[in-house]
């Protein structure tokens, strides 16, 4: 394979996350040796001697480079470090981690597997129309969110099944549910989305004709709908890895997930970076797979590239259901707005929802209205600095249409809570480093869309005609190119909104977003988990929020591909005429 | 007299491919060349060329008496003006964003003619000569027809006042029913302006038709002329 600026890109982009794992515990720029003294020895003074011996003791008096040197070196020989809390091997503890994630994976990939063909199998037997709505909406809710829902509803409420820990098959059976839900709901609906519109192609019409069997047809839809898909598929299989640190987190479940986040909160560096490379490889190793498969399924028609699918056909609710869950979120926000979200209440703890508290108060009898509408305040004032950010990256990026390429496929290979992982264990967690961490990871989508749309411009007749005029190449820029370009990708970019949001909000439920007292939704769902069998409206008002806001991502983002092509009557006639501008 | 275009041994070459090899002509003013020849064969390779839009690899073209191929982009940006090229797609050529009026307008505007008390009598003139109504200029060019388009588009490059046009297969994505009036048009212009025509085409019946010359090519070379 010729190396391209995709590949190189690519590759520099690995280097420079796993250099940042290395370099955690300089990054961090926190002294490692205080909380390796107090983990060793609580009673023992942090004096001066004491701490330069723990120092010499982990090597951290050596610099940087030296560290990531060391590190690396110890990488090499299958040597992980010892973990700065229980000083014991890292690697035994990682392993461990491992095993029990790829086995919750997997039953979640059965899972969603078998929930992707029950959605897909009304398509085929009907022939047309979608299951992909309903699809969309599993697709959207946030594990951490159903994880909280299925533990309260089936482990608390109905007592089913045991809430924490691993044990037996028991104990997998709620976790995998809440993994396993959202990733089939989306490879559900990437494939119903997809097959209407090849169900329409001729060749189904003459199969049919010739009295080619049902069943046949539907297996040959599929082979033709599948492999195009599986890049996404890898996708999904890489966001099971980063769903696995929220559930295992919520059932207790000792993955790796649950170890990288414990690690990161305790400062246990030497952990955290084993657990999150472990993830990251598994990550890669996924997409690896996908990629493979998909070389394996199409064969010589990937090198001609001449098996791309008809545009899917997303189904599009009705507008006025995007509108009405947006007015109901606002309305409720803006009432919850006026209220004191601070004011604690001691007489008044876990009261029911009444006149004076419509939705109730939470453990320090603080009205639970208000904090939700504050909440959204500051998570929608953060996800749209994101969005903005993402954005200006995403059009920058979308001039570069290799570079962007290259990167965009490693920050796809990262989920946003490992990317929150890191970025809190380097900066120690809050508001702005969950910010930066959904931000490092939602550029891509919007630096794609506006790669396209920079190729198409410049590959039109007017750019050419507009150098024959004699105009500046900043000319060209300014008036032709940047708006062609920007309004489509803004757009793309404010439909987004719902889902960073989501993102900040997940960041907040594991503990590595806003801290407390701060109203923030996942933070107020992850607070009210405690106390959930005597005042479940508590966790219930941020929970229906957060679904409400789903759903908004869901139904607002059917509306992004409208508008892709710059005019619909223009027909490319003339040949592409090469244009640099 | 030097003639108002003259190419010599031109050459371009994408990578290790030569799409135009040692092609030479001269066009006078007031005269039509039609460069004719099956589609591939380098005509739009050669337009560009000539118009400096994709920088020749080797050879000459001396426009009005100069050498352009030794020029920086910013020597020929004062020259590019009096060079204009119309293209085959009517509705590519004129960016969809931008009423007819402001297209048309442009070319004064990027070569600093424009003011507001002229600038709009000399848009709603061009538009006149080009036989299109000045009430068009307010509409967007998804709302015109292929034909309107490119009276459009040629109205555009004599914003620019030129004293060559170069012709991209200006008529063939057009309807036959349209393609006489706008060739048509292009006669009576090169009547009244004087104008030189590079008019490319691989239609040898509108070429007996329009041109005074023409030569063939045919895989990147000149095979009669």
């Amino acid at each position: 394979m010729k190396p391209t600026a995709a590949g190189f890109t690519r590759a520099l982009c690995l280097v420079v996350v796993v250099a940042a794992v290395g370099l955690l515990p300089w990054l961090s720029g926190r002294d490692p040796a205080l909380t390796v003294l107090r983990a060793r020895s609580a009673e023992q003074e942090p004096t001066r001697e004491a701490l330069d011996a723990v120092r010499r003791d982990l090597g951290l008096d050596a610099g940087p480079l030296a560290l990531l040197g060391q590190w690396a070196g110890g990488l090499l020989r299958g040597d992980l470090g010892t973990s700065w809390v229980s000083g014991t091997e890292v690697l035994p503890s990682v392993v461990a981690g491992l095993q029990v994630s790829l086995g919750l994976m997997g039953v979640a990939l059965a899972v969603a597997v078998l929930l992707a063909a029950a959605l897909v199998a009304p398509v085929l037997v009907r022939g047309r129309g979608s299951g992909g709505g309903f699809a969309a909406m599993l697709a959207a809710v946030p594990e951490f969110l159903l994880a909280t829902v299925a533990l309260l509803v089936c482990g608390v409420w109905l007592g089913w099944l045991p809430t924490s820990g691993w044990q037996g098959p028991q104990n997998m059976v709620l976790p995998a549910l809440a993994l396993g839900v959202p990733a089939g709901g989306l490879l559900g609906r990437l494939v119903a989305d997809a097959l209407p519109a090849v169900l329409d192609e001729r060749w189904v019409e003459l199969w049919r004709g010739a009295g080619v069997s049902r069943m046949l047809i539907s297996a040959a839809a599929l082979k033709r709908v599948l492999p195009p898909l599986v890049p996404q598929f890898g996708m999904a299989a890489v966001g099971l890895t980063g769903g696995a640190v929220a559930v295992e987190t919520v059932f207790a479940v000792p993955g790796i997930g649950r170890t990288a986040l414990g690690a990161a909160k305790s400062q246990d560096l030497p952990l955290l970076q084993g657990s999150v490379l472990a993830l990251l490889l598994l990550g890669l190793a996924t997409g690896a797979v996908a990629a493979l498969v998909r070389r394996r399924l199409l064969g010589p028609a990937l090198r001609d590239a001449g098996l791309a699918l008809p545009p899917a056909r997303p189904v599009r609710t009705h507008w006025a259901v995007p509108l009405t869950l947006f007015t109901v979120l606002a309305m409720t926000i803006g009432w919850g707005l006026l209220r004191d979200p601070y004011a604690v209440n001691t007489a008044a703890r876990l009261a029911a929802p009444s006149l004076t508290h419509p939705l109730g108060t939470d453990a320090l009898g603080r009205d639970v209205l208000a904090r939700l509408g504050h909440g959204a305040a500051s998570t929608v004032g953060t996800a749209a600095a994101v969005c903005l950010l993402s954005l200006l990256v995403g059009l920058a990026l979308g001039f570069l249409p290799g570079i962007a390429a290259g990167a965009a496929d490693i920050a796809n290979a990262l989920p946003p809570v490992i990317v929150g992982i890191l970025v809190a264990a380097a900066a120690g967690p809050g508001t702005g480093g969950a910010a930066v961490a959904v931000a490092l990871i939602s550029w891509p989508p919007l630096a794609a869309h506006a790669a396209a749309l920079v190729q198409e411009v410049r590959a039109s007749a007017f750019l050419t005609a507009q150098r024959a005029i004699g105009a500046t190449p900043w000319w060209i820029l300014t008036r032709h190119v940047l708006p062609s370009v920007a309004a489509p990708v803004a757009r793309h970019a404010l439909l987004r909104l719902p889902g960073i949001a989501l993102a900040l909000a997940s960041l907040g439920f594991l503990g590595l977003g806003a801290q407390p007292p701060a109203p923030e939704w996942g933070l107020l769902l992850d607070e009210s988990r405690a106390y959930v069998e005597r005042a479940p409206w508590a966790a219930l008002a941020p929970a229906v929020a957060l679904a409400l806001l789903a759903a908004l991502a869901v139904t607002g983002a059917t509306y992004t591909r409208r508008a892709r092509r710059l005019t619909p009557a223009a027909k490319p006639v003339g040949k592409e005429t090469p244009v640099a501008v | 007299m030097t003639p108002l275009l003259d190419v010599r041994e031109l050459v371009v070459r994408y990578g290790d491919f030569t799409a135009v090899d040692r092609v030479s002509f001269p066009v006078g003013a007031g005269e039509t060349l039609a460069l004719n020849g099956p589609s591939g064969c380098g005509k739009s390779s050669t337009a560009l060329a000539v118009l400096q839009l994709r920088r020749p690899d080797a050879g000459e073209v001396l426009f009005e008496g100069r050498e352009l191929t030794t020029l920086t982009e910013r020597e020929l940006r004062p020259i590019r003006p009096r060079m204009q090229p119309v293209f085959q797609d009517p509705y590519g050529s004129l960016s969809p964003r931008h009423r007819i009026r402001d297209a048309v307008a442009e070319p004064l505007k990027v070569q600093g003619r424009w003011n507001d008390t002229d600038g709009p009598t000399r848009v709603a003139e061009l538009l006149d000569r080009v036989g299109l109504d000045p009430s068009y200029g307010d509409r967007h060019p998804h709302e015109l027809s292929g034909g309107q388009c490119q009276r459009a588009g040629i109205a555009r490059a004599l914003a620019s006042e030129p004293r060559l046009l170069v012709l991209d297969e200006p008529v063939s994505a057009l309807d036959p029913s349209v393609r006489a009036g706008v060739l048509n048009l292009l006669a009576d212009l090169q009547d009244d302006l004087g104008l030189g025509y590079l008019f490319i085409c691989h239609d040898r019946a509108v070429v007996r038709h329009f041109a005074d010359r023409a030569i063939e090519m045919r895989e990147g070379r000149v095979t009669s002329g």
